[in-house]
């Protein structure tokens, strides 16, 4: 390798046995599983963020969205060390020289885009995930709208790739991972002079197992101390983290403000109730999760007032749209929609309460929603009014 | 055969219309949006392709040249695990995301957190490289 160095590596450089078909088709099947759980999870926490009309979602399990998102997550980091060791395996495969004849110039042109595009999307899937999980923004592009088209392209080029190189993953899983390979390049090795290729599937596979336990504390209780890496402990103001403070939100002087009345809006009929008024109401208590979009949950102990003790107000029953509204003014989720079979659940509550104590003002003072198996970004803080959808 | 070709055919066309359904929705966030994807989707293929590949073959090269034969699995091992864990863990190490309104995010010690699994990691090379080396040349990658 080191001989003759700047120019430009050949395939023929790699001779390690270890890049081979045998090992990248055994570490690329669990790529490929950990790329379509976080595919069908990602496709569930978008539809629960954006629900189309003719879609309705489930309340229960109350931990649904809570595991959903965790395990999009996870799959996501344990995707990290195999989407690694992958690349490396065919590496040398950048170097290929194309054939001369040109329709084999043409089809061999066209399987390199789509790897060009896997791998790009690949890379950048786990890459931005990542980076949103710990609230890292740096680029300029819309991340929940770019993250799921580039799903999109990814899973698409994963199945060309699959369609294209199912006979070498059969032969590779049809034979001992050390035999040589028909696949296997001229200048491959008989031997590693160090680790064997199931040394490698097994340092992969350890690999994945650290970067799950290190960060899986954020949804799974049990694992928060050995998960040092994971973006939140779980503590916080009453024993629950926070996602968005209300200095952020720049909302801390409208929640605090001594006139605040929630808005209750029926078509014409309006009502304005100050918070000891909500507190006078029939209370109820409920333990639910907090489950954000960037994996971590927590659950918590909530009390408040049933939605449809608040529409009765109204002279509405509960089995209506309603829009709900922040005192935070602008952001993507200022704005919420809460669908009618939510709005009937038992669970839903405006919660004035949390863990015994007066709703913290970054927990949402004066009151939020709290609705069983939603997105966190959705159970809307410092709600200003609550109106029945027309 | 054919019947295999046909499901190949079958997967290949379905994976081109979900992967044009993602260029579609991907061009519906606007030309900017787009350029930015972009940027950022060449960049990672680049840091990859050039950066990481060759930093991980100057490793290797090194590791070669530097440790004893009955070393380089285990620390091939250890290279694997740490490296790739070091990586995923890069947005919580850096503290990139951190905001003074939100004690309760970032609200771990990451650089200790990373000393103690590159120590344990650290550990159990030394110990797989001393047994490897009892037990004699003959068996170096056996086991890893």
């Amino acid at each position: 390798m080191a001989r003759g160095f700047p120019r430009r590596p050949k395939e023929g450089d790699f001779s390690s046995p270890l890049r081979s078909a045998a090992v990248a088709a055994r570490v690329g099947l669990w790529l490929g599983v950990c790329f379509g759980i976080a595919f069908l999870t990602g496709l569930y926490s978008h539809f629960s963020q954006d629900t189309p009309p003719w879609l309705t979602l489930p309340t229960r399990p109350v931990n649904l969205y809570r595991w959903t998102q965790g395990l999009h997550v996870l799959a996501g980091t344990a995707a990290v060390p195999l989407l690694i060791v992958k690349l490396w395996t065919v590496y040398p495969r950048l170097f290929a020289r194309f054939p001369a004849g040109r329709r084999d110039l043409v089809l061999t042109g066209l399987e390199r885009g789509s790897i060009a595009i896997l791998g790009g999307g690949s890379i950048f899937q786990l890459m931005t995930g990542l980076q949103n999980t710990a609230q890292w923004y740096p680029w300029r592009f819309n991340f929940r709208g770019t993250h799921y088209a580039v799903a999109w392209i990814t899973i698409g080029a994963l199945l060309v790739h699959i369609a294209v190189k199912l006979p070498v993953i059969r032969a590779a899983f049809g034979s001992d991972v050390e035999a040589r390979q028909p696949s296997d390049r001229a200048v491959t090795a008989e031997r590693s002079a160090g680790l064997s290729r199931r040394g490698l599937l097994r340092a992969t596979w350890l690999a994945s197992g650290v970067a799950v336990l290190t960060t899986a504390g954020i949804a799974v209780p049990a694992l928060r101390r050995v998960s040092v890496f994971g973006v939140r402990s779980g503590s916080g103001p009453q024993d629950l983290p926070v996602n968005k403070s209300a200095r952020a939100a720049h909302v801390t002087a409208r929640a605090l403000d001594p006139s605040y009345r929630l808005e209750l809006r029926n078509g014409n009929t309006v009502r304005r109730l100050r918070r000891d008024e909500l507190l006078a109401l029939p209370q109820a208590a409920r333990t639910l999760p907090i489950a954000c979009v960037e994996g971590w949950s927590a659950s918590a102990r909530w009390s408040g007032v049933q939605l449809r003790d608040l529409l009765a107000i109204v002279g509405s029953s509960a089995d209506v749209d309603l829009v709900v509204r922040s005192l935070q003014v602008g952001g993507a989720y200022s704005v919420m929609d809460l669908p009618a079979n939510f709005v009937r659940d038992d669970d839903t509550l405006l919660a004035l309460g949390l863990n015994g104590e007066d709703l913290s003002i970054d927990h949402g003072f004066p009151c939020r929603i709290i609705a069983p198996a939603r997105p966190g970004v959705l159970q809307t803080k410092w709600v200003a009014s609550i109106e029945v959808a027309r | 055969m054919t019947s295999e070709l046909v499901g190949r055919g079958v997967v290949l066309l379905a994976g081109v219309v979900i992967g044009l359904f993602g260029l579609l929705s991907l061009l519906r966030l606007g030309l900017s949006n787009l350029a930015w994807t972009l940027v950022w989707m060449v960049g990672g293929i680049l840091g990859h392709d050039v950066v990481l590949s060759a930093a991980t073959l100057g490793l290797v090269a090194a590791g070669a040249l530097l440790l004893p034969s009955s070393a380089r699995a285990p620390s091939a091992v250890g290279l694997v695990v740490l490296g790739t864990v070091t990586l995923m863990a890069v947005p919580v190490l850096g503290r990139f995301g951190e905001r003074p309104d939100n004690p309760t995010l970032l609200d771990r010690s990451y650089g200790v957190g990373w000393l103690v699994v590159a120590g344990i990691v650290a550990v159990g090379v030394i110990a797989v490289t001393v047994v490897a080396h009892r037990r004699g040349p003959g068996s170096e990658g056996e086991d890893g």
